[in-house]
């Protein structure tokens, strides 16, 4: 983990909202899958249980919006965009290309739920694209 | 864009850290500065130039393309 990770405060705020926004999202998950019953009808009970883990999603992205407004280092911030370009660029490739894969054969659909964290995946990729193009993958804290 | 900011910084006998801490930037800005991999940007490079307490030009050396023969 690279030094900047310890030394900026931005990083370090980016943590501490990161940290119980995972485990708020773990524990809503937790309990949408014990209070929700396999074929559930809908209701308004089973959506608004169904909808609390999307909330805990909502604040990781809220973190990571922070995260590029509070990073004063110009230059660590971008680093943060190139790698948020890269897993954009990714992400919309490969539901765009599956989407239309999907309109004319029979292949499995892509769940909606999985682009949040195939686009953190991409984050992975952008650090790697940093790493060959500019010799720095950046923090490793997103 | 070519800087003399190693050689600067060596004068003064700073560590990148050193100055890192006197532009209030990382150590990773620094040495990217440094080497050519990233430009700063204009209000970071008057902080740099006034660190050194020199003008911009004397630390950022424009890069001028060989003459097409």
């Amino acid at each position: 983990m690279s030094s900047a990770w310890k030394a900026n405060p931005a990083y370090r705020r980016y943590m501490r909202r990161f940290v119980p926004a995972t485990a708020i999202y773990l524990l809503f998950i937790a309990l949408a899958t014990w209070l929700i019953p396999d074929n559930a009808a809908i209701s308004i009970v089973s959506v608004g249980i169904s909808l609390l883990p999307g909330l805990a999603i909502l604040v990781w992205i809220w973190a990571m919006a922070r995260l590029l407004i509070e990073l004063d280092d110009e230059y660590l911030r971008m680093l943060e965009i190139r790698k948020f370009l890269v897993a954009t660029g990714l992400t919309l490739s490969i539901c765009s290309v599956w989407g239309v894969l999907e309109l004319f054969v029979p292949v499995p659909a892509l769940p909606a739920f999985m682009v949040f964290p195939m686009w953190c995946v991409g984050l992975a990729a952008g650090s790697l694209y940093n790493r060959l193009t500019v010799g720095d993958a950046g923090s490793c804290a997103l | 864009m070519t800087n003399r900011l190693k050689v600067l910084r060596a004068m003064r006998g700073w560590s990148q850290q050193d100055l890192a801490d006197r532009l209030k930037v990382s150590r990773q800005s620094v040495n990217a500065i440094e080497t050519g991999k990233y430009d700063p940007s204009l209000p970071l490079a008057f902080r740099i130039a006034e660190t050194f307490g020199m003008a911009i030009e004397a630390i950022f050396l424009q890069d001028v393309d060989a003459p097409q023969s």
